[in-house]
């Protein structure tokens, strides 16, 4: 019973800052979201009246257009990135020596210290309107102006964070996984790639589920490598919700979308992570 | 080594807890006693640079800058944010951005008494409350208009009709919907027959633009313009001034602020005083300095904005901004600025839902 108390003490402090620093802005937000606005002011006044237009006018095609293009790219990113960080993790705890796998941990976190603006800009210089690669690109026939490069270029800017954080989320799952399993899937007659499908995969999929998720959500909250190397021709919600609160000071509606992304995301991971746990359950 | 007993240790922790108590509370008297420190809001590049030059032409006050981020009107929800307690003494906009802060009573009139060389500015372009106080000081006039690199355009740009030539694939650079007040729709609308109360002729073109595949780059901040025409990504759109300056200094760029059927529009720059500050008399102070006939041209020359002082000099690089009485009429169109920033929420919501898709 005193340990009991004890523990509910603990979580005192963590429950309070989560209360106060999550819940009542969201609370907040969520109230705005229902306000009404009249164009030329600061947001809401303080006694505006509720509505729901601010929900019905993002039912329209247009809107649905952003969300698709925001989760479509924050997909083909999140897996792409997870296609090139798993066998990374696996080359780091399989195949390095320890003092290799220090250093390449080490490089890993170090790139999770790097400012995502720097690495957006990094890109931009290399790739963007000034950047060195330019007149190679448009020498081969790539328009740097094209909607698939510029797609192509934000899903670059989004794999900068996804594959350090994925690498590292795998490491400690491939870490747990006993090689000596592989080892008698081969005595057993069975190829390589066979033994990694049918046992290194399912083994790792609650990692790789959890890597998939840093890398989705970090995905389609993403504002500034969009806002960069989007060239203002890919947005994704984040940039219109940006657009609400600072350009046009249309607070209710930039918490209505704020709102609308919050429950998708939430929807997203509940899903997969309901699936994954039903699949991979044993 | 040294042995410290449990109580020598509290007794050290206790003092240096002191120490730093005591330092915290003349920490205020310190900052009390640097009573001329300002912090003050501008736009980055020639701007701001302009505004440091005239900062070092004084030693009244000290400054510290704080940039734009985005348009002007990105600063009011941060101010709004804290408000009473404005984190700024001014912050350089125009009259979209003040109208939002004359509404929700932020500013501190102004007057010839506060501000003496208000005297020397035009009466009639200085931004009023509904009690007809003075609540900005106007520092200069900026030009949003179409331009172009001639080196690099594969064709000149003429008249509006240009913009559509299928040689301009992905070379325009055009203004976000949060740039320019969406004077580029209004200018638009104008060569479709409509005007800011009648955009749907702006829209149609503006679709047709989009569709073209001719825009290259839609820019949201300032940097965006220049970079882009500067390296030669896009050619030629729609700019406001301070956007051109430092590309017109490398490059041969034609302002088409005097071109039959490609409208100019004019927007005022000035200075917004904030309630609450504790330095107000130093702020006034600055910026009657900054608003000096001196100051005006040498204002006018870095950051690229026509002066309004009427006892300064123009600059020669500034003569596209200077007009007659016929070339104003001819070439410069006069919206109707209330009606412009009312429709700013909705277009660009309207932007959004039926230009953006396009892109």
């Amino acid at each position: 019973m005193t340990q009991g108390r004890g523990s509910f003490l603990l979580l005192l402090p963590s429950g309070g800052l989560f209360l106060g620093l999550f819940f009542l802005p969201m609370a907040g937000l969520f109230i705005e979201s229902f306000r009404l606005y009249v164009p030329g002011n600061i947001g809401s006044s303080a006694n505006a009246p509720f509505t729901l237009a601010n929900y019905q006018e993002l039912l329209t095609p247009a809107f649905a257009g952003f969300l698709f293009e925001t989760l479509r790219i924050s997909l083909l990113a999140s897996l792409a990135g997870l296609l090139f960080s798993f066998p990374l993790a696996y080359w780091i705890v399989r195949k390095f020596s320890p003092r290799w796998r220090a250093i390449t941990v080490g490089l890993f976190v170090t790139l999770m210290f790097l400012n995502v603006l720097v690495r957006t800009y990094a890109l931009e210089l290399t790739f963007g309107a000034a950047g060195p690669l330019r007149p190679a690109l448009l020498w081969l026939g790539i328009s740097t102006n094209g909607r698939g490069y510029i797609e192509t270029l934000v899903g670059a800017g989004l794999l900068h964070y996804i594959v350090p954080v994925a690498t590292l989320t795998l490491l400690g799952t491939i870490q747990n996984v006993d090689p000596r399993l592989i080892d008698a899937a081969q005595a057993l007659g069975a190829p390589g790639w066979r033994a990694h499908l049918g046992i290194t995969l399912p083994l790792c999929m609650r990692g790789i589920l959890a890597a998939f998720l840093f890398a989705f959500t970090f995905s389609i909250s993403a504002f500034v490598i969009p806002m960069i190397l989007g060239k203002g021709r890919v947005l994704f919600i984040s940039n219109l919700i940006y657009n609400r609160f600072s350009e046009i000071a249309d607070y209710p509606s930039g918490a209505a979308i704020s709102m609308v992304l919050f429950l998708v995301a939430l929807s997203i991971v509940y899903v997969t992570s309901v699936q994954v746990s039903k699949r991979w359950s044993a | 080594m040294i042995s410290l007993t449990r109580r020598q240790a509290l007794k050290a922790g206790a003092a240096v807890a002191g120490a730093t108590v005591v330092g915290s509370a003349f920490g205020p008297i310190r900052r009390a006693a640097a009573a001329t420190d300002l912090t003050a809001v501008e736009w980055g590049g020639d701007v701001v640079n302009a505004m440091k030059k005239i900062a070092e032409k004084q030693d009244k006050v000290q400054i510290n800058w704080v940039l734009h981020q985005g348009g002007s009107g990105a600063i009011l929800p941060k101010i709004k944010a804290t408000w009473p307690h404005a984190d700024y003494d001014y912050a350089a906009g125009w009259e979209g951005s003040f109208s939002g802060m004359i509404k929700e009573d932020w500013l501190v009139p102004v007057t010839v008494a506060s501000v003496p060389n208000l005297a020397d500015i035009p009466q009639k372009i200085i931004v009023k409350n509904a009690k007809s106080e003075w609540m900005a000081v106007p520092r200069a006039v900026g030009g949003i208009y179409f331009a172009y690199r001639k080196d690099i355009s594969p064709v000149p740009l003429n008249s509006i009709e240009d913009l559509f030539d299928p040689k301009l694939k992905g070379k325009i650079c055009w203004p976000g919907p949060t740039q320019s007040m969406m004077l580029q729709l209004v200018a638009l609308a104008l060569h479709g027959g409509g005007n800011e109360n009648k955009m749907e002729p702006g829209w149609d073109l503006m679709k047709k633009l989009a569709k073209s595949g001719n825009i290259g780059r839609i820019a949201v901040t300032d940097t965006d313009f220049t970079t882009s025409l500067t390296s030669g990504e896009t050619v030629g759109g729609f700019y406001s001034e301070p956007q051109l300056t430092s590309v017109a200094k490398s490059f041969p760029v034609v302002r088409l602020t005097k071109q039959q059927g490609m409208p100019t529009f004019l927007y005022q720059s000035g200075f917004a005083v904030f309630k609450n500050r504790p330095n107000l008399d130093a702020t006034l102070a600055f910026i009657n300095h900054a608003i000096s006939p001196e100051m005006s041209s040498l204002y006018a020359e870095i950051a690229g904005e026509a002066l309004l002082n009427v006892k300064a000099k123009t600059p020669d690089s500034l003569k596209h901004l200077a007009f007659t009485p016929e070339e104003f009429d001819k070439f410069v169109y006069v919206p109707n600025f209330d009606v412009v920033l009312s429709q700013q929420d909705a277009w660009t919501k309207r932007w959004e839902n039926e230009i953006a898709p396009l892109l």
